[in-house]
């Protein structure tokens, strides 16, 4: 992989690049149209912004170039000077000198002297007369011309091209399955290199929508003084992990709710500096945002070493927004109660404040991060302060998936949503209050068949009853909201990467498939929703 | 149409402008879809039932990389008498393209095209309006060589939520307020 230092030079020649030809345009326009003010703004323009991004990445020659040529353009523009005479030369000199001095960072080579350009704008600036010797005044006629090396892309090319993608993976394990089955030889090798070369052309496409998720983080401190501002509360923010790369499409879904939960932070979590040197933490709040790797995921986490989420009062809340009785309330752990800041409706904010009282709650986060298969966490101590914990897919092409049975037909659960798998004779089972338990690693789950699940109407589940369960019993236990649920079905068939495509219209009403993927034998493979499994449970039980 | 309407009247010399359907049977009558709305028609695919659809939906099917609906008017219409159901047997499916999206209509024998004038088209009289099909499906009744033959309009029958026959249920509210 690439250093970002390398990186972020590769943008700089290339927009560096694309700045030089447009002053380049530009000036001729205006020699042309002294009177235009069109290329002037833009020469102006494009001159604080080369200025701005060869200071940022410590060519300070160059910026102190692009910086006067900058000043004789304001002069320009404010009537103060006139584009014309000497100054034509002196410009066009400059923006020549920018053209070879951009070209030497690109070779890695000694920047040219610019000593006689500087002290020239200089002296226009002072209103003197330029002193230009013949090799300036000589049109340089060696001039290279030069194309960048990269690209813009449109998001919306990426997107068409991952969508070819997915469906060219999909014929690909058809055409592997059936020379496996048809077991000709020749069709077999052919079928393998079509393998290589597509799973390699999938991880390239997948490669090139890769963004770094500093391109997010980096707009954070000036969102975090903002709001800091607004709350009166002193803030720092520390950044890390920038250079860990996500998919665009996933970075632009998060932006929301990214932004949700460091206002969040900073509204609720960070106290004001009075309240913190009164329980004796320093005045100034402290905010983190960090990604990381885990495994094929991503983890972006919003961290705050504010007050903390009072576990009572969220209880008691949730009791009075009615979203559990008071029963179940006083029997939940403290993280079950917690995941209940993602129901929807649930807002712990007293009065709504401009900031974090948008009439968007949790929830709503906890909806983007569920649609593209991701998870949502919280932890927290009071008085120490919160975390959010963001488990992002890489890339929403492909995704983990076990593959199991149900009625002779194959369905699929996004590993992301999966715990564990288990296989349970009746007896380890448990009837209680109607509803199997199970004890997984010491915790007692429930446990659902998912036929009944799937196939019940709108009245409750029948009561359960092990005399029905025969022979050991295949359950997956899924895991979505800090809420853990079994789910018996027929037979575990095996893992697979799988390349979901949107359920169409007017199926996608229902919400319990997140998609459909096709197995390399033709079959149609429903993958279903754990979040939506898990609320037709919840509101279904017996 | 407007055309047609007007030349039935003066009993036109020039060739009546003909129209095309797509004609299959269904329990015991003949019904047509004008062919402009039909896609394709293939041997059914592989079916994946699909849980928490109406029974007349028979479930998913892969049709060239495109996952589409298949439903089965029949049942829609509770035309079978006592036949077998359709997922047993060989059939074939009309691809019919029905406002933004495709979708699959199961029919037990092969479709057949059929070219008939415009005018032997005439608007569904009124006592179908007590059958099972509502006249609103109906776009008329075509009379050709002693056939009768029903004309389906197909993007009426075809909205979502026909289709889906949707009711709000609790427990999907949630869900929905993501879009």
């Amino acid at each position: 992989m690439r250093s970002r230092e390398q990186e972020y030079r590769e943008i700089f020649m290339a927009e560096a690049l694309e700045y030089y030809d447009a002053m380049s345009r530009h000036i001729s326009e205006l020699e042309k149209n002294p009177q235009s003010e069109q290329p002037l703004n833009e020469l102006f323009r494009l001159m604080h912004n080369l200025k701005a991004n060869a200071r940022a990445m410590g060519y300070m020659d160059l910026g102190e170039v692009a910086h006067r040529m900058e000043t004789i353009f304001g002069l320009i523009r404010s009537k103060e000077k006139a584009f014309s005479g000497s100054i034509t030369g002196v410009l066009f000199g400059g923006i020549d000198t920018i053209g070879a001095m951009i070209r030497a960072i690109g070779e890695n080579q000694e920047l040219p002297n610019a000593e006689s350009l500087l002290e020239n704008l200089e002296r226009l600036v002072r209103g003197e007369e330029p002193i230009l010797t013949d090799e300036e005044v000589a049109v340089d006629d060696s001039r290279k011309l030069e194309l960048s090396d990269l690209v813009y892309i449109q998001i919306k090319k990426l997107d068409h091209l991952l969508n070819l993608v997915g469906e060219l993976i999909i014929d690909r394990d058809r055409i592997f399955t059936l020379g496996q089955e048809i077991g000709n030889p020749a069709l077999q090798s052919a079928a393998a290199h079509l393998f290589r070369i597509a799973d390699e052309l999938q991880y390239s496409v997948m490669d090139a929508r890769l963004v770094n998720v500093g391109s997010l983080f980096n707009k954070f401190p000036r969102v975090v003084r903002d709001v800091a501002t607004t709350e009166h509360k002193e803030v720092n923010l520390s950044i890390s992990g920038q250079d860990i790369q996500i998919d665009r499409n996933i970075l632009q879904i998060i932006t929301d709710s990214l932004l949700h939960l460091v206002r969040n932070a900073i509204g609720h979590g960070i106290e004001t500096p009075e309240e913190r040197i009164k329980a004796g933490k320093p005045p100034v709040g402290e905010v983190a945002l960090e990604a990381a790797i885990e495994r094929d995921d991503v983890l972006i986490q919003v961290r705050d070493d504010g007050r903390g989420i009072d576990v009572e009062k969220v209880r008691s809340k949730a009791v009075s927004r009615g979203l559990v009785n008071a029963q179940t309330a006083a029997s939940l752990s403290a993280p079950a109660v917690r995941a209940l800041l993602f129901e929807p409706g649930f807002s712990m904010a007293e009065e709504v404040t401009e900031i974090s009282g948008r009439g968007v709650g949790l929830d709503v986060v906890k909806l983007a991060i569920d649609s593209m298969g991701g998870q949502l966490r919280v932890d927290s101590e009071l008085g120490k302060g919160t975390t959010f914990t963001l488990v992002l897919p890489t890339s929403i092409a492909v995704k983990g998936a076990l593959l199991f049975e149900l009625e002779e037909r194959s369905y699929a659960l996004l590993l992301m949503h999966i715990d564990s798998v288990v296989s349970l004779w009746p007896e380890e089972l448990h009837v209680v209050g109607g509803m199997l338990l199970a004890e997984v690693q010491g915790e007692n789950v429930p446990v659902v068949g998912l036929r009944q699940l799937l196939h019940s109407g709108d009245e409750p589940l029948a009561s359960a009853d092990t005399e029905e369960l025969i022979g050991r019993q295949d359950i997956i236990i899924v895991n979505y909201n800090n809420r853990r649920l079994g789910l018996i079905v027929d037979r575990f068939l095996r893992q697979q990467n799988i390349v979901i495509k949107p359920m169409t219209q007017p199926l996608d009403k229902i919400d319990l498939f997140g998609g459909v993927t096709l197995l390399g034998n033709g079959q149609v493979c429903l993958v279903l929703d754990v979040p939506a499994l898990t609320r037709v449970f919840l509101a279904k039980r017996p | 149409m407007v055309q047609t309407e007007s030349g039935g009247e003066r009993k036109p010399i020039v060739q009546e402008a003909l129209v095309q359907l797509i004609v299959f049977r269904l329990g015991t009558e003949e019904y047509g879809v004008r062919i402009e709305q039909v896609k394709e028609v293939t041997i059914t695919p592989d079916i994946a039932r699909m849980p928490k659809t109406p029974a007349f939906v028979k479930g998913i099917a892969n049709l060239r990389g495109d996952i589409i609906a298949i439903i089965d008017l029949e049942e829609r219409f509770s035309l079978r008498r006592g036949k077998a159901d359709v997922s047993t047997s060989l059939t074939y499916t009309l691809a019919i393209e029905a406002h933004d999206y495709t979708i699959g209509i199961v029919v037990r024998e092969v479709p057949q095209p059929l070219s008939l004038p415009v005018s032997a088209i005439e608007r569904a009289p009124e006592f179908l309006q007590d059958s099972n099909i509502q006249e609103k499906y109906i776009e008329g009744i075509a009379r050709f060589d002693s056939r009768i033959i029903i004309v389906l309009d197909m993007m009426k029958l075809l909205t979502p939520s026909e289709i889906m026959q949707l009711n709000p249920r609790a427990e999907s509210s949630t869900a929905r307020s993501r879009t």
